[in-house]
């Protein structure tokens, strides 16, 4: 067999010049990394209407009269920060919502300290979140108000609207995971042998460096490696780093979780998958999805690997509304957030949804539809 | 040309003379006071006649030294003193003797225990140097660290032994858990070669770094995947997250002690504190929302 022909002196001169283009990326990025750097987030102008706790309640100032009556609510995980929604400009949801015409609260959890390790999901769904959403309804003089989860924060909004269904107009899910025994995700998998009690008891609240750790673990080729080469590779590209720079401001910016309520989370809805199965209690109330019966639009990624679709997309058949809009985007877990540009993105479609469903506006009463 | 040893000269004699000299001009130094200088008593001396308090001491205190000292002189008492000096250093000798001993028996059985493990092939030679490590460990050093302490420290003792054991299970848990993560990266560059050879076979070889890089990044994900999916990922992964608890749990037990050396609340007890005020909030509320249901009357 003749032996394979490597060109060899192609290769060469490619490094010759690859070599050459570095040094000339190397000398702009000097200039880009020593220069001034606009890598604030969450600028969007917001004021605190409301505070309990470490708990804060953020009202964005409107950025022209609003279309519609009724207010959003946006509820976030608890684990990571509500900033991601308001990123920078340009890839901001709030800001896009504004934009919109949609008025827009922002629930921010803040950061748990020791003290607060004994707070329970229901003090976070029954307590802060029914507070605020009472707060808003009185603020507005309105019986019921817009409720939108992202994430975690959509498991909770999803409990809350079953728990208080009077008290919700309409309730928009990302990203939200209600089904928790799938073997598609790996952190469904990796939770199934964690034991809860044991993990609480020794630090807490749940250190979110240890969170932060594990999500890294999930893909480590690239969010460990191949991200950084990329950073590497665009260093002289002034509004990359930037970009790059907040996204890692925000995604090491990780609270702790309240002890309690990991542990319930982790026990009752990743291992015990109680809250599809509609055997969840909250303060002593059983948590009932088919309570659920305003219009739901559920949005999820195809391609998120913290929360697959199947996670996700059980939650239409279990609730009893009968206004149901599902919404499968190309994108991973943070593309939902961010793929939210132009007239066509998700921003756009979700401000349509709820125009629709205003008092004044067209309500669609038709059975499911998957767009 | 022979010459006779000398005979060591004998210490006896010596020691008594010096003994004797020593003696001789302490006691010409005592006898010596004011009045043999003829100078003039400082005020508050005594008057001639009556005997200081402190003189007499000092006689005594010569008396007593001039008897010890004169035993010494005695032939046997001699000997016995220097066969005591010996004595400690013989003993230190022998200690030593039996303390090397012993340590090198321990090591011999060590080394015949070691021996079982086999001569390891280069591929996996860090796996069975691991194996060979976590097992060492178990048998043979957890035990030094589990002995059982006596003593009025004994508790503390035992916490820190804790301590050391359990921060010795979080090392060895760690780095097979690293271990376990290196593995993928090792399969997606054998793999990697094989592909390459594979197509600088078929003439195909690209000029462009860039697309073996993604080509690589591709079978190290696919790689990952396959691990993060398995079993022996899951278990480790648990057993790793067991040890840390276990040796964050032995750092509170002295930290906790430690902060009770200084009279400080420890954080089981500030834990307490916020358990109560998150109890008699959440009482407060209850409270206050059956308050406002019963309206301005109440």
């Amino acid at each position: 067999m003749t032996p394979p022909k490597i060109p060899v002196d192609l290769i060469m001169a490619k490094l010759a010049v690859e070599a050459r283009k570095a040094q000339h990326r190397l000398e702009k990025a000097k200039d880009v990394l020593l220069g001034p750097l606009n890598t604030d987030i969450a600028t969007t102008p917001c004021d605190i209407v409301y505070q309990e706790d470490r708990v804060r309640l953020k009202h964005y100032r409107p950025l022209k009269k609003s279309r519609q009556k009724t207010p959003l609510l946006l509820v976030y995980a608890l684990i990571n920060r509500e900033t991601v929604l308001d990123l920078e400009p340009g890839r901001s949801m709030v800001q896009g919502l504004l934009k919109e015409g949609v008025e827009v609260y922002l629930v921010d959890w803040g950061h748990p300290r020791r003290q607060d390790r004994y707070l329970t999901l229901d003090d976070h769904v029954n307590g802060y979140l029914d507070t605020m959403v009472d707060f808003l309804r009185e603020r507005h003089r309105l019986p019921q108000i817009n409720l939108m989860g992202v994430s975690m924060g959509g498991t909770l909004a999803v409990m809350y609207t079953a728990l208080h269904p009077e008290k919700i107009k309409n309730l928009i899910t990302t990203a939200t995971p209600v089904h928790f025994d799938t073997d598609k995700g790996l952190l469904h998998l990796w939770t199934k042998e964690i034991e809860a009690d044991r993990l609480v008891d020794t630090f807490g609240n749940m250190p979110g460096d240890l969170l932060n750790a594990a999500f890294l673990l999930l893909n480590p080729a690239r969010l460990v490696f191949d991200k950084y080469v990329g950073f590497l590779e665009n260093l002289d590209n002034q509004e990359f780093v930037e970009n790059f720079i907040r996204m890692e401001k925000w995604i090491f910016d990780s609270p702790d979780v309240p002890g309690e309520t990991f542990r319930q989370f982790l026990k009752d809805c990743y291992q015990r998958n109680l809250l599809i199965k509609n055997q969840m209690e909250l303060g002593g109330r059983r948590v009932n999805l088919k309570k659920i019966t305003m219009p739901l639009l559920n949005i999820f990624g195809r391609y998120d690997h913290l929360v697959p679709p199947e996670a996700c997309a059980p939650l239409t058949k279990k609730v009893g509304s009968r206004d149901l809009t599902e919404i499968c985007l190309d994108t991973g877990h943070i593309g939902i957030y961010l793929s939210s540009r132009g007239p066509k993105g998700l921003v756009a479609r979700i401000a349509a949804w709820l125009k629709e469903r205003e008092p004044n506006g067209q309500i669609a009463r038709s059975a499911a539809k998957k767009t | 040309m022979n010459q006779e040893p000398r005979p060591p000269s004998a210490p006896e004699p010596l020691l008594a003379a010096w003994i004797k000299w020593t003696m001789d001009f302490w006691e010409t130094l005592a006898q010596m006071g004011p009045r043999q200088t003829g100078t003039a008593l400082p005020s508050g001396a005594l008057p001639h006649g009556i005997k200081s308090p402190l003189h007499e001491y000092s006689r005594l205190a010569l008396r007593m030294w001039e008897a010890f000292f004169s035993l010494l002189t005695e032939p046997r008492t001699v000997d016995a003193v220097f066969r005591g000096i010996k004595a400690p250093s013989e003993m230190i000798l022998q200690m030593a003797q039996t303390g090397w001993g012993g340590y090198f028996h321990l090591h011999q059985q060590w080394l015949e225990g070691g021996g079982r493990v086999e001569a390891p092939g280069l591929e996996d030679l860090g796996q069975d140097f691991l194996t060979a490590w976590a097992e060492k460990y178990e048998e043979q050093f957890k035990q030094l660290v589990n002995l059982a302490q006596t003593g009025l420290l004994s508790i503390p003792q035992e916490k820190i032994s804790q301590g050391v054991a359990r921060f010795g299970q979080y090392q060895a848990a760690m780095t097979e858990f690293m271990n376990l993560l290196y593995l993928p990266l090792k399969k997606s560059l054998q793999v990697m070669d094989e592909n390459l050879e594979k197509i600088a076979h078929e003439g195909e070889l690209s000029e462009d770094f860039k697309e073996y890089y993604r080509m690589w990044l591709r079978i190290l994900e696919g790689e990952y995947m396959t691990l993060f999916k398995s079993q022996e990922y899951r278990r480790t992964l648990s057993y790793t997250l067991n040890a840390l608890e276990d040796f964050t749990a032995a750092k509170q037990e002295l930290l906790a002690d430690t902060l009770k050396i200084l009279a400080l609340p420890t954080v089981q007890e500030m834990d307490e504190i916020y358990q109560e005020i998150y109890l008699l909030k959440k009482r407060v509320k209850d409270l206050e929302r059956k308050l406002a249901k019963l309206g301005p009357a109440a």
